[in-house]
């Protein structure tokens, strides 16, 4: 079984976590073309590399985000959302912690 | 209307107490939860004690106990006092505090003896065992595959016991699986 270091609870086994996506900056609803919203909601980089994740602790209904290569699958970091928030372009973030 | 609370595991077997190692069924006694910004100053401000880290279970007064599942998230149980069965508040109870549903959502059943913990690892692969989860813990995390969060706290009789709250669609099973685990050892 692989185990995963949540922020919140600690190692797991990683049957407990549900992967919830690539990290992505959200274009604003009300302003975003249908272009920019598509792409946003269906395109992936897919490129390998180090990549940031959603990852959610379903025991707690924790999110997080998990930097790891995808290539090797080497989970390098994970870490609160929180921490994205000085990131102008992740400012939305704030309102899916609350 | 008179509405009688029902635990949904109600109907079934009780497991016979031997050797200390027992489980009991609390899903009737009286417990609450809020969460958001300002939840932790809201129960401090009622005059409960609010453990400082997440994952944490304090004593509150003589027969409360606050369970701290997040920065934001706390219940707050209390296993001698009867549940109501008023509906809980759907709306913000003060600024940024909102309700968390624990009442009707989850049963609460108390795993008590000195072999708990080694009931415990043979559903859950969290180290249970006092060394690594003393008093005052509690672990949000999977039993027998299913979501539960484990608190280890005292009794009233001042015994150490596992409470262990789980959806109440799942408590018939892990309910009886519990016994299962505990037949190892009565």
């Amino acid at each position: 079984m692989k185990i995963l270091h949540c922020p919140l609870n600690g190692p797991r086994n990683i049957s407990e976590f549900v992967y919830g996506g690539q990290v992505k900056p959200m274009p604003n609803p009300e302003s975003a073309t249908d272009t920019e919203w598509a792409a946003y909601v269906f395109y992936e980089n897919n490129s390998i590399g180090v990549v940031q994740e959603w990852w959610l602790h379903a025991p707690s209904s924790y999110w997080f985000i998990v930097e790891r290569h995808n290539g090797s699958d080497t989970i390098l970091r994970t870490y609160d959302p929180s921490e994205l928030l000085s990131n102008p372009g992740m400012v939305s973030l704030e309102d899916a912690i609350q | 209307m008179t509405v009688m609370l029902t635990s949904p595991i109600h109907s079934l077997p009780s497991t016979p107490i031997h050797g200390g190692l027992s489980l009991e069924d609390a899903s009737l006694a009286a417990r609450r939860g809020v969460r958001g910004r300002h939840a932790a100053d809201h129960l401090r401000d009622q005059g409960l004690t609010v453990p400082p880290v997440p994952n944490q279970i304090v004593a509150s007064g003589d027969d409360q106990w606050v369970m701290a599942l997040s920065r934001r998230e706390f219940w707050i149980i209390n296993p001698q006092q009867l549940a109501t069965a008023a509906m809980p508040d759907s709306t913000a109870i003060a600024s940024e505090v909102w309700p968390l549903y624990c009442q009707h959502s989850h049963s609460w059943l108390i795993l008590q003896g000195a072999q708990r913990a080694d009931v415990a690892a043979k559903l859950c692969a969290v180290d249970l065992r006092s060394e690594a989860f003393p008093l005052g813990a509690v672990a949000q995390t999977q039993a027998a595959r299913v979501s539960v969060i484990i608190a280890h706290h005292t009794n009233s009789q001042q015994q150490p016991v596992f409470s262990l709250f789980v959806d109440q669609a799942v408590s018939e099973y892990l309910w009886l699986t519990l016994q299962d685990a505990m037949g190892e050892f009565i």
